[in-house]
C-alpha cells in the first residue's frame, strides 16, 4: 500500500473532499445519466416500442441509397455516412466537408431519415451539429445522452464542463487511493451494529473502494472524450500541423493512397454489407462512404468488439469495386500501440464490449457511483453542519439534487411517453424534466424537514415509475410482453419490471426513512467525528 | 509531445498519447503541486515543462523543427 506522511494524508484528505463538494452535485447528475445512459439503446427501444428484428444493414440498402444519390445536389456527394436510426430505420448523410465561419472543420449536407421500409420520415438540411439533433421517436434517450455529455450546455463549454467533471473525479478517484492506508481491509469492513454514522462511512469506503478502478476508468475515459474535441484536438493540431486539424484528422483517421477523381459510381453496398457481416459475423454499427462517386472511393464498415475482444472492428472496401482491402484499425492506417489505445477509449467508457453482461456491471458500477458520491457529500456536510447554518441548506439542496434528478428523470419518461404518439415528444420530454425539477425544488423550500423532503421525492420518483410501463402499453401504444418477446425484444418487458420493482422498492424505502428514529440525524453530526 | 514522441507503427502514436494522455498527465502535475512540499520546486518542474513545449512550437512554428511534417 502507499503510505503517505501524516501531512501529506491530511493534504489528500482535503483534496478528496473538495474535489467531490465542489463539483459533486453536478458530477452526480452526469454520472446518474451516464449510468441511465448505458441502457440508452435499450430505453429507446422500450419507449419507442422497436420491435423490427433485423438491421437495417441485413437487409437491401443499395437501392435506396442510389434513389437517395439522385435526389440529392450534387455539391453534397463528397461523402455518405449510413447508420440505423429508430426501429432499424437508416440514416444517410450526404454531406462535403467544409470550415464554418471560425475556420473549423464541419460536415455540411442533407440527412435523410427513413423506416425500415426504406420510406422517408424526414428530411433534414444544415451543418452535422444542426442536423443530428433529437427525433421524436428517440427524444428520450437522446435527451438522457446529452445531458450526460454536455449536461445541455452549448458546445464548447457544456464538454469543457463535463471534462473538468471528469478531473475532479479523477482527482477524487486517485486521492481516494491515496488515503486508505487499509485498502484491502476497508473493502470488507462493514460495521452494521456501529453508529449510524459510523455505518454511513463504511458504506460510502466499500462502495467507494470496491468502484474505485472503475471511478478511475470513467473519470480517464470521460476526459478524454470532454477535452479530445474541445482542447486535445486543435493544441495537437497546432504543434504538428500549424493548426491545420484537417491535416490531423488525415493523418490519424484517413485512407491515404493516390488520387483518381475520375466519375465512377458506386459499387453494389448490399456485397459489402453481406461481406462485412459474413466476416465479423454481425450487421455494421456504421458505413462511411468517402470520396463517393469517384474511382478511388473507400467504404468502412465498423463493427461492435468481437467477443473475445475490447477493440472495435473496422474493415476497409473499394468502394467503386465493392471489393474488400483489409481490416483496419479504427484509428490509423496500420495496428499500433496509439491506435489501440484510442480505440479501446469507447469501450471502456461505455462497456459495450461484451454485449448485455458487460453494460449490466457498467451499470451497477455506475449505480455505486452515484451512491459513493451521494454519501460522500452527505458525510461532508452533516460533518460541518453545525459550524454553519447555511450547510444545512446545502444538506437540503443536497437531497433535492440526489432524489429530485431520478424524478425529473422519470418525470420526462412520462412526458416521453404520453407526447410520442402526438408527434410532440422533443419538446415535452426536456420540458417535463424541468417541470419536474422546479417541483423538486419547491418541495425543497416549503418541506418541514430534510427526512420529509427525501420521503416525498422518493415515493414521487417511485409512483412515476409505477405508472411507466402502463403509460408504454395503452397511451403510446406499445408492444405487449408476447409480442415484443416474440420480437426478440425481451428489453421491453425485462425494463417495465425493472420500473415496477424500483418504484416499489422507493416507495418502501420512503417509509422505512418514516419509520426511522429521528435520534439518527441528531447523533450524525456526534458520530462524524468519530 | 507530438513533436518528440516515436510515430510507431502507424506514424500516430506522438498525436494520439497526448491527446489521449491528457487527463492523466493533468492528473500527474496536479497531485504532484499538492504534494510536494516546496512550492518553488513545483513552480520550477511547471515552468521548464512549459517552456521545454512552448519553445518547440515555436520553433515548429518558424520551420526548425517539422518533425510531424516528416513522419507522415
Amino acid at each position: 500500500m502507499i503510505h503517505l506522511k501524516k501531512e501529506e494524508t491530511k493534504a489528500m484528505v482535503a483534496v478528496h473532499g473538495w474535489s467531490g463538494i465542489l463539483l459533486g452535485l453536478l458530477l452526480y447528475a452526469v454520472v446518474l445519466t451516464g449510468t441511465v445512459a448505458v441502457f440508452a439503446h435499450e430505453i429507446g427501444a422500450w419507449s419507442a416500442g422497436h420491435v423490427a428484428r433485423e438491421s437495417i444493414f441485413e437487409k437491401p440498402i443499395d437501392a435506396t441509397v442510389r434513389r437517395l444519390t439522385a435526389m440529392t445536389p450534387p455539391q453534397y456527394h463528397e461523402a455518405v455516412n449510413l447508420f440505423e436510426i429508430g426501429d432499424h430505420g437508416l440514416g444517410a448523410f450526404f454531406h462535403r466537408h467544409e470550415l464554418d465561419a471560425e475556420g473549423a472543420p464541419t460536415e455540411s449536407g442533407i440527412y435523410y431519415q427513413l423506416d425500415n421500409t426504406g420510406r422517408i420520415n424526414r428530411t433534414v438540411q444544415g451543418t452535422d451539429e444542426e442536423v443530428f439533433g433529437p427525433r421524436n421517436d428517440d427524444a428520450l434517450s437522446s435527451f438522457l445522452v446529452d445531458t450526460h455529455v454536455r449536461l445541455h450546455v452549448p458546445n464548447p463549454w457544456g464538454l469543457l464542463l463535463t471534462g473538468i467533471l471528469g478531473l475532479a473525479m479523477l482527482v477524487a478517484a486517485i486521492s481516494g487511493v491515496l488515503i486508505h492506508r487499509h485498502l484491502f481491509k476497508d473493502i470488507f469492513t462493514l460495521r452494521r451494529r456501529a453508529s449510524p454514522v459510523l455505518v454511513d462511512r463504511d458504506k460510502h469506503s466499500v462502495a467507494g473502494t470496491w468502484s474505485l478502478p472503475f471511478a478511475f476508468i470513467l473519470a480517464f475515459t470521460g476526459s478524454f472524450f470532454s477535452f479530445f474535441g474541445t482542447i486535445g484536438v486543435p493544441v495537437v493540431a497546432m504543434a504538428a500541423f500549424s493548426g491545420d486539424v484537417e491535416a490531423l484528422s488525415e493523418a490519424v483517421f484517413g485512407n491515404p493512397g493516390p488520387a483518381d477523381p475520375r466519375p465512377v459510381a458506386i459499387g453494389n453496398l448490399d456485397r459489402i454489407t453481406a461481406d462485412a457481416i459474413s466476416r465479423t459475423g454481425e450487421a455494421p454499427t456504421f458505413l462511411a462512404i468517402e470520396k463517393f462517386g469517384r474511382a478511388d472511393a473507400t467504404v468502412t464498415s465498423f463493427h461492435n468488439p468481437k467477443a473475445s475482444d475490447i477493440e472495435p472492428v473496422a474493415l476497409l472496401y473499394n468502394g467503386a469495386t465493392a471489393t474488400f482491402v483489409r481490416a483496419k484499425p479504427t484509428v490509423g492506417t496500420t495496428p499500433s500501440a496509439g491506435g489501440t489505445l484510442a480505440g479501446i477509449m469507447g469501450p471502456l467508457h461505455f462497456g459495450n464490449f461484451a454485449g448485455i453482461l458487460s453494460r449490466a456491471i457498467w451499470f451497477g458500477l455506475g449505480f455505486a457511483m452515484c451512491y459513493v458520491t451521494f454519501t460522500g457529500m452527505r458525510l461532508w456536510v452533516v460533518r460541518r453542519k453545525d459550524e454553519a447554518r447555511s450547510l444545512a441548506w446545502l444538506e437540503r439542496t443536497l437531497t433535492v439534487v440526489t432524489f429530485g434528478l431520478p424524478f425529473g428523470l422519470t418525470a420526462s419518461a412520462a412526458a416521453f411517453l404520453v407526447t410520442m404518439p402526438m408527434g410532440s415528444a422533443v419538446f415535452w420530454t426536456p420540458a417535463a424534466f424541468l417541470i419536474a425539477s422546479a417541483g423538486a425544488i419547491l418541495a425543497g423550500v416549503v418541506a418541514p424537514s430534510n427526512d420529509r423532503l427525501t420521503q416525498l421525492l422518493k415515493v414521487a420518483t417511485g409512483a412515476v415509475m409505477i405508472v411507466l410501463p402502463l403509460l408504454r402499453l395503452f397511451v403510446s401504444g406499445g408492444p405487449g410482453w408476447n409480442e415484443a418477446i416474440a420480437a426478440d425484444q425481451p428489453i421491453i418487458a425485462a425494463l417495465d419490471v425493472a420500473f415496477v420493482v424500483a418504484g416499489i422498492w422507493l416507495v418502501r424505502g420512503a417509509r422505512t426513512t418514516e419509520s426511522v428514529p429521528r435520534r439518527r440525524t441528531a447523533t450524525l453530526g456526534a458520530a462524524a467525528e468519530a | 509531445m507530438p513533436l518528440w514522441l516515436p510515430g510507431g507503427a502507424a506514424g500516430i502514436d506522438n498525436l494520439v498519447f497526448p491527446l489521449v494522455f491528457a487527463p492523466l498527465i493533468w492528473a500527474i502535475l496536479f497531485f504532484h503541486a499538492c504534494l510536494d512540499r516546496s512550492i518553488a520546486r513545483v513552480a520550477l518542474v511547471a515552468a521548464a515543462l512549459f517552456l521545454i513545449h512552448g519553445g518547440l512550437v515555436a520553433s515548429r512554428f518558424i520551420g526548425e523543427a517539422p518533425a510531424a511534417e516528416k513522419a507522415q
